[in-house]
């Protein structure tokens, strides 16, 4: 049996040594398939990133596929940092004990002075289990110098009658350490030194951000819970994707995550306020150390006679009381054969967690769970854009895109005391996006 | 007036979305599809892949006299000097032959002399076969880097693999001139596609097959990239006595392999392996599907 498949494989060499005598190292790149990008995203007035990713993806022959991926993003500006606007000017010192700056009356805090880089490296392989079906399986790895994530995945996927119809399951794994500058704040402990700390959320646009950012040099005295803390997170994944007919594609997805750890902001606070809406103190938020999630996702891919238009929905549901509607909608426009135009349309919105609360009052019993974070609040949010793409001669595609974003937190039913009333608790937060993609 | 026939080399032809370049050698139709609607670099691929093919067929071809190869079986067991590229040649050659076990053996050719398969019933004598049997034997040939020495009477003949050889380098060719173009070489049944399409969608190509005697049926193919060859017997064959006599013969006896497929097609990553691999098919006669299986390589055998 063995002296058989040598046959196979002997005759591969000898066949390679006769049409290839010359074989240089040129041959490593060959079969890749690379795909490069940069974007730029731009709150008007807080964070903007730049990210530069570079993908690449080689082809083994036979279904099995290799992918991996770099991406680095840097991060700067300001994020609110989860404390309430006031009518009177508030003087606020940066980290690192830079001197102080002031936030104007009715400006929402923000901390303007951080910066991250974060570097991302995913890796993929796939690989054909029979004639019908393959497995997948991966790793994550990312790096931030106050928050670090390692994962992995796999997933199987079953095709049935004659790949019209596609089943797959799959599960992933991720293992989060967390180590704040200055440490793990205590819970409600109040924020003795006034610093306003930052934060910012990768381009994942309004879902909370897992890994956060911050440049906090704390030099307060606060009490500190410990270094560092961790977070695991278990997915589950089934998908289901369907031929319906020669135009129409649509593909259903049902998701399940656990998540156990540390899922607090360490770097966000509350304002406690007295009657008449003038902060008091800050306090650090507390956020529950489970959470489980459910998501159901539905998208239909229709072939037009000069384009594609693609429509997609998604819920999801979570035990912190988080409940989100996604709805999407692209129209690739094809120009001429090899360039296209691809409007694109989203919508978002989202109730807001059970513990959400924008602020605290004075004198009542804190709660055991509560944050301010705009991004587990109510709201709603939306993206128009437009991307052009064209296909150069020798093959290679480039492409640009422009997209305006806009979240609007909403108030989830809480009652604004006093001069709270007069204040914009809930700014919209608007942002550029542009993106320029080259793939050969 | 007589009109005299212009004779062009080869013609290129625009289809909806590919071209196409057709000529003749190697007494086969030799077609060359490209994903381009550039006409020049149709043509430009066209006339290099016409140039390789000739010039691989006048230096290989036993029918002509003054050739390499005519220089090399008309050596007299003299030593003949040889290039890089029959040193390659010849080398492969030897690694089918150990890898066949024997069956694959380049000298065989001398056995046309006494075996004519015209479909008839004219067997030749065992004393014919016999007095052939000297001249055969791959292990009597000796040669290296530099020159190459047969026996007096012996001959190479490379008619087994020069068309899928012809096709590799037509697309290695392609392949160099034109990186981001995906070609489809095919000569008669022998093809290399040099890379995907740009979508990937595969090239669709009709292989004629016999199914039944003198009935030719075309399947199909799907090919995304690499390459397939066919080795069959077409109408080559002698039937005496209700037995039919392929004319796939055994280097060892001189006689016909025994219950051969008609038609073997492999596919593979380059078309002379592809070929390789379905001569050697044929000559495992019955075991033909069994050794295909063990390759892990997709086939197709008709018996």
């Amino acid at each position: 049996m063995k002296k058989k498949l040598n046959i196979s494989a002997a005759l591969a060499s000898a066949t390679c040594a006769l049409l290839h005598p010359y074989a240089s190292a040129n041959e490593m790149l060959e079969g890749w398939k690379i795909d490069t990008s940069l974007m730029y995203y731009g709150e008007t007035d807080r964070v903007s990133a730049v990210e530069a990713v570079i993908a690449g993806q080689k082809d083994f022959g036979e279904e099995q596929l290799l992918s991996g991926k770099i991406v680095i993003d840097t991060l700067t500006g300001a994020s609110a940092t989860g404390a309430v606007a006031q009518l009177t000017a508030q003087t606020v010192s940066r980290p690192s004990g830079e001197g102080t700056y002031t936030v104007s009356p009715g400006e929402t805090p923000l901390d303007d002075t951080f910066k991250d880089t974060r570097v991302q490296l995913d890796g993929q392989w796939t690989q054909p289990w029979s004639d019908v079906s393959r497995i997948t399986t991966g790793l994550h790895l990312s790096t931030e110098h106050d928050y670090y994530s390692l994962g992995f995945n796999g997933s199987y996927a079953h095709d049935f009658y004659n790949k019209n119809t596609t089943l797959s399951a799959g599960l992933a794994y991720s293992y989060d350490v967390i180590k704040p500058e200055g440490g793990l704040p205590v819970p409600f402990a109040t924020k003795t030194a006034s610093i306003n700390t930052s934060e910012d959320y990768d381009d994942n646009e309004d879902d909370e951000s897992e890994d956060d950012d911050d440049d906090n040099d704390n030099y307060d005295n606060d009490e500190r819970l410990g270094s560092s803390d961790n977070k695991s997170t278990v997915d589950v994944l089934f998908g289901l994707t369907q031929v319906m007919n020669r135009r129409m594609l649509m593909q259903f997805n049902l998701g399940f995550s656990e998540i156990s750890g540390y899922s607090t902001d360490p770097y966000k606070v509350l304002s406690i306020v007295n009657e008449q809406g003038l902060t008091q103190s800050l306090v650090y938020e507390n956020r529950p150390d489970s959470r489980t999630k459910t998501f159901a996702f539905w998208q239909t891919k229709y072939a037009l006679d000069f384009g594609v238009v693609d429509f997609s929905y998604r819920f999801a549901t979570d035990d912190w009381k988080v409940d989100s509607h996604t709805f999407d909608s692209r129209l690739r426009i094809n120009l001429t054969d090899s360039s296209y135009l691809q409007p694109h349309f989203r919508y978002y919105n989202q109730s807001a967690a059970e513990f959400f609360h924008p602020f605290l009052m004075e004198g009542q019993v804190l709660p055991e769970f509560a944050t301010a974070d705009y991004r587990l609040g109510e709201m709603s949010a939306y993206t128009f854009g437009l991307k052009y793409g064209t296909k150069m001669d020798n093959g290679d595609e480039l492409s640009f895109r422009l997209e305006y974003y806009q979240q609007s937190p909403k108030n989830a039913g809480f009652t604004e005391p006093g001069t709270l009333q007069d204040v914009d608790l809930y700014p919209s937060v608007k942002a550029v996006i542009a993106q320029v993609n080259y793939r050969f | 007036m007589t009109n005299s026939a212009k004779q062009t080399a080869f013609v290129i032809e625009q289809k909806s979305d590919h071209m196409m370049g057709r000529f003749s050698a190697m007494a086969s139709p030799c077609e060359l599809l490209m994903e381009t609607q550039d006409p020049l670099l149709a043509n430009y691929l066209t006339s290099l892949a016409y140039k390789e093919t000739k010039r691989i067929e006048q230096k290989f071809s036993r029918y002509l006299p003054n050739n390499p190869m005519a220089k090399i079986n008309h050596s007299m067991g003299q030593a003949v000097v040889i290039d890089a590229e029959i040193f390659r040649l010849l080398e492969f050659a030897n690694s089918c032959f150990e890898l066949s076990d024997g069956m694959f053996d380049m000298t065989s050719g001398v056995l046309r002399q006494a075996w004519k398969f015209d479909g008839s019933d004219n067997l030749p004598t065992p004393k014919a076969v016999q007095a052939l049997m000297p001249y055969i034997g791959w292990q009597k040939v000796k040669y290296d880097q530099s020159s190459i020495t047969l026996i007096k009477g012996m001959e190479l003949d490379f008619g087994g693999i020069g068309k899928e050889y012809a096709v590799d380098c037509v697309a290695n060719m392609c392949t160099e001139y034109a990186p981001k173009t995906s070609v489809v070489v095919n000569f008669g049944g022998d093809i290399q596609v040099t890379r995907a399409r740009h979508n990937s969608q595969p090239w669709y190509i009709g292989i004629e097959s016999p199914e039944d005697d003198d009935k030719n049926t075309t399947h199909t193919l799907k090919i995304v990239s690499g390459g397939l060859a066919t080795s069959g017997d077409a109408r080559r064959y002698l039937l005496k006595d209700g037995k039919r006599y392929s004319h796939i013969l055994n280097p060892e006896t001189g006689y016909p392999i025994e219950n051969a497929a008609r038609s073997v097609t492999v596919a593979a990553p380059h078309c002379i392996q592809a070929g390789l691999l379905a001569t050697m098919a044929l000559l495992k006669g019955p075991n033909a599907d069994v050794f295909l299986e063990h390759q892990d390589v997709k086939f197709w055998c008709y018996r």
